[in-house]
């Protein structure tokens, strides 16, 4: 088991300067430059010399390797630098956004593993009765609606039935419980609707296999009642693969709500991560891809931890 | 007798219906005025940004030595800020400015001529790795000083008409002199004016706090308790905000349709402010790229433009609407309409422009169906209708054109590294002024990126730019525009931009001006409830 567990763990820094990689290139081969954009402005001119002094001030003059290795070494001590944009620590810029997209990919969680499961239990119980087309429905029109557009409908529906607005500044949740989950309720469910379909239909037909497997029936044989059953047999067993759809979700709606942020207009890492690209801000996209790609390997890592937990063939292996 | 009683009784019943409006023309004191912005701050030096994210919510910190007069909607009239009163000597070389007393920090300290001077000083002349966009602006100062602690002087090396204008740039904050001393970037991170409002907040992509400076010089003023911008960079957010009552107003403007959606879902509880706006599209042609290098092709391209039918349609649904030429409509060196009417591509009758443009075709031996390439700006407002009213408006005398839309972020690269046949440029002022609006088209200037090379433009400019006496320098500007826009057509403009600030009704002392950079201190705004 621990030997497992430290292969994944070491294998998570090659994934990781794999990434590094790659962003650090990408990003210099993307036409556009951080520089002239901030310089130009509305008016679209600034002079030649300008620009130059400032790519200077910027290290943007120094050899791509040399670049490179010096954002490494600081990404190394934990040190990202400063927002070529607004000049400003990264630490400083993430902060609040990392806090509010933590808090809107946890209550979408929430709200996605109360609705998937059960549902996804129930309708594999109940096979092909009208409880099970029902939620069969119900989870593929969440399937079919983007989070943003049931987000624009929610705004709609608040604005001209309730003449009401969610507020458009985050408060903290230790700040003011009320007001912070007044905004991000709506967002949430807009989110966790989506995403509680796709682990409703996993549930669904993990619990359909699990249900016929030989260790069910003989369960059920031994007398268990089907409370039990489902309990410590099926639905353990079910879990696995809707844990790892949970796990991949949660970690893609850290840094990926870009639209549902836009819509709400929430100040999360996905409209900053926007922002910078529009901006070419080297350092601060570099250091959101990072910092996402960080928690994806992290994720998938406690993937793997429960995944050995859930299924002791992979803890003896 | 009677007939007097009668006008009386008139008068007594005007003076009764004007007394409800006289009340509500009392500004009132206290709230917070909220308004989205839909950009944000770099850094906190205006000397250095050129973003009404900055602007919107900064500006209300700060003070400048001269500032358009928030009333005056064609935003080209300066008054006084923190100068109390300017005299101009005979020759126009020497600028020397009264400084008010009694003007504070807000940290306390009070201003003096000294810190105008560091400011300036600042903005003009730039240690070196400090960044400051105006520079070139100021071109013409020799010299900023402060002889006593009231006055400030500006000596410079040639009269220049738009100076006093250019003093009035509401990106010119004064700073505090001592602090520049010791820190000349502190600015940059840290906000300390003497402007109406003092910095409570900044949380950064989220929103700005200012709260009421209440040892503001202009006393009885701001009326406003604070405020408080929200960062929103949707549009339809924007309007929901609005709608929502969440924001009062957002000041750089709203689409047309924008507008209508609030006026129908509010009613009387909005209000609509409209100017002609300083901002212009133009078509950028390389001169140095065949057929463009051939004053016939350009002319023919701008002679298929049929702008005053464009003007009637295009304004219902983006943000354009004036036909203009290098000025906008209703700002003191704005072509007069009979002289606008005779520059190519302006004639109202458009089936003799395209006659004529298909003839200048054929004789430049440009064949039928001639395909070119025209790169576009990957924003919606108004780049897109634009982009493609032009290239309908092309294929009427028979060109074929391509549209390339390019991502934003690449398209300024794009533009300096002249890698086009024919592409929008665009600009918008601050102020609309001559000097500033026409230098991109000299020779040399780094934003003439079609590359022509015309020295008469250059003479004219400069003509213009050092002309004291303002009809003459009308007379050079309609000589210069005739020559950019007709004979050489150097550069084509589209359509003026149009301003909608559609507002809570609730909101009150501001006047919108052509330039979304300008009336930001908000000194002058109040609420009625």
């Amino acid at each position: 088991m621990s030997k497992y567990l430290l292969k994944r763990f070491l294998l998570m820094f090659p994934t990781l300067l794999g990434v590094a990689v790659v962003i650090f290139v990408l990003i210099r081969v993307i036409p556009g430059d951080v520089v002239e954009l901030r310089m130009s402005g509305d008016r679209g001119s600034a002079s030649q010399q300008a620009i130059d002094e400032e790519r200077v001030r910027f290290g943007l003059d120094q050899p791509v390797w040399k670049q490179f290795a010096t954002w490494v070494w600081g990404v190394v001590r934990l040190d990202f630098g400063t927002s070529m944009w607004t000049g400003a620590p990264i630490g400083e810029e993430i902060k609040l956004r990392f806090a509010l997209s933590m808090q809107v990919a946890i209550m979408a969680t929430i709200v996605a593993v109360l609705l998937a499961i059960p549902l996804g239990v129930v309708a594999a119980l109940k096979q092909d009765t009208w409880v099970d087309y029902a939620v069969r429905i119900f989870s593929i029109a969440g399937l079919a609606t983007p989070s943003f557009w049931l987000g624009i409908v929610f705004i709609l529906l608040l604005l001209i039935v309730f003449k009401w607005l969610p507020p458009m500044v985050y408060t903290p949740f230790w700040v003011n419980p009320w007001q912070n989950l007044l905004q991000l309720v709506w967002p949430a469910l807009a989110v966790g609707y989506r995403y509680s379909a796709v682990a409703t239909r996993m549930t669904r037909s993990a619990m359909l296999e699990v249900l016929r497997e030989d260790y069910i029936r003989t369960a059920r044989a031994k007398g268990l009642v089907q409370k039990l059953v489902l309990s410590r047999h099926a639905l353990k067993n079910a879990m696995l693969p809707v844990m790892t759809v949970i796990g991949l979700e949660f970690a893609f709606l850290l840094g990926g709500l870009v639209v549902t942020e836009q819509v709400f207009n929430l100040n999360g890492l996905g409209l900053l991560f926007v922002q910078a690209v529009a901006h070419r801000d080297y350092t601060l996209i570099q250091a959101l891809v990072m910092i996402v790609s960080g928690f994806f390997i992290l994720v998938n890592f406690v993937m793997d931890v429960m995944y050995a937990w859930l299924d002791p063939r992979i803890r003896y292996r | 007798m009677r007939r007097y009683a009668g006008t009386l009784a008139g008068l007594l019943a005007v003076a009764l219906l004007a007394l409800p409006a006289a009340a509500q023309d009392k500004p009132r004191l206290g709230g917070e005025l909220i308004f989205a912005v839909p950009s944000q701050p770099p850094s906190y030096d205006g000397h250095q940004e050129e973003t009404f994210g900055l602007i919107h919510p900064v500006a209300p910190h700060y003070s400048t030595l001269l500032r358009v007069d928030p009333f005056d909607k064609t935003g080209t009239k300066p008054v006084g800020d923190l100068a109390e009163s300017w005299t101009i000597s005979k020759d126009g070389l020497v600028y020397t400015f009264k400084i008010r007393k009694g003007v504070k920090f807000h940290d306390g300290g009070e201003l003096t001529a000294k810190d105008v001077k560091a400011s300036y000083d600042k903005i003009i002349f730039p240690p070196a790795g400090v960044k400051s966009l105006r520079k070139a602006a100021y071109a013409a100062v020799a010299a900023v000083e402060a002889p006593d602690a009231s006055t400030a002087r500006f000596k410079l090396k040639w009269p220049e008409s738009s100076f006093l204008l250019n003093l009035a740039s509401p990106w010119n904050f004064i700073y505090k002199a001592d602090i520049l001393a010791k820190d000349i970037r502190w600015y940059e991170k840290n906000v300390m004016g003497t402007g109406p409002f003092k910095f409570v907040e900044h949380v950064k992509g989220s929103h700005w706090v200012g709260k009421k400076n209440p040892d503001y010089w202009d006393k009885g003023k701001p009326y406003l308790d604070g405020y408080r911008a929200l960062f929103i960079s949707s549009s339809s957010a924007q309007v929901a905000a609005v709608r929502g009552e969440r924001a009062h107003i957002q000041f750089r403007g709203f689409t047309p349709a924008d507008r209508d959606s609030l006026v129908a879902a509010l009613g009387p509880k909005i209000a609509v402010q409209e100017s002609a706006w300083d901002c212009a599209l133009m078509v950028a042609m390389h001169h140095e790229k065949k057929p463009f290098d051939d004053k016939r092709v350009r002319r023919a391209l701008t002679l298929a433009l049929d702008r005053w039918e464009a003007s009637k349609n295009l304004s219902k649904i983006a943000i354009v609407r004036d036909v203009a030429g290098i000025q906008v409509p209703g700002t003191p060196y704005a072509t007069p309409p009979e002289e606008l009417k005779k520059l190519a591509g302006y004639r109202p009758d458009i089936n003799a422009s395209r006659a004529e443009a298909k003839r200048l075709l054929k004789e430049a031996g440009v064949p039928e169906g001639f395909s070119f390439t025209f790169k576009n700006r990957g924003i919606p407002q108004p780049y897109e209708p634009i982009g493609i009213w032009l290239i309908d408006q092309w294929k009427q005398i028979g060109l074929n054109v391509k549209q390339e839309i390019i991502e934003a972020s690449a398209y300024h690269p794009m533009l300096k590294r002249g890698d086009f046949e024919a592409a929008m440029d665009f600009q918008c002022g601050f102020i609309v002024e001559p000097d500033l609006d026409l230098g991109r088209f000299l020779t040399n200037s780094d934003a003439n990126y079609g590359k022509h090379k015309d020295v008469a433009i250059d003479d004219l400019y400069q003509r213009q730019a050092r002309a004291t006496d303002p009809e003459e320098r009308k007379k050079i500007l309609r000589v210069l525009e005739k020559r950019l826009l007709d004979e050489e057509v150097h550069v084509m403009y589209t359509l003026q931009w149009h301003r909608i600030i559609p507002h809570s009704a609730k909101v009150k002392g501001w006047t919108i001006t052509p330039s979304h950079y300008l009336n930001n201190q908000l000194d002058t705004v109040w609420l009625t409830e």
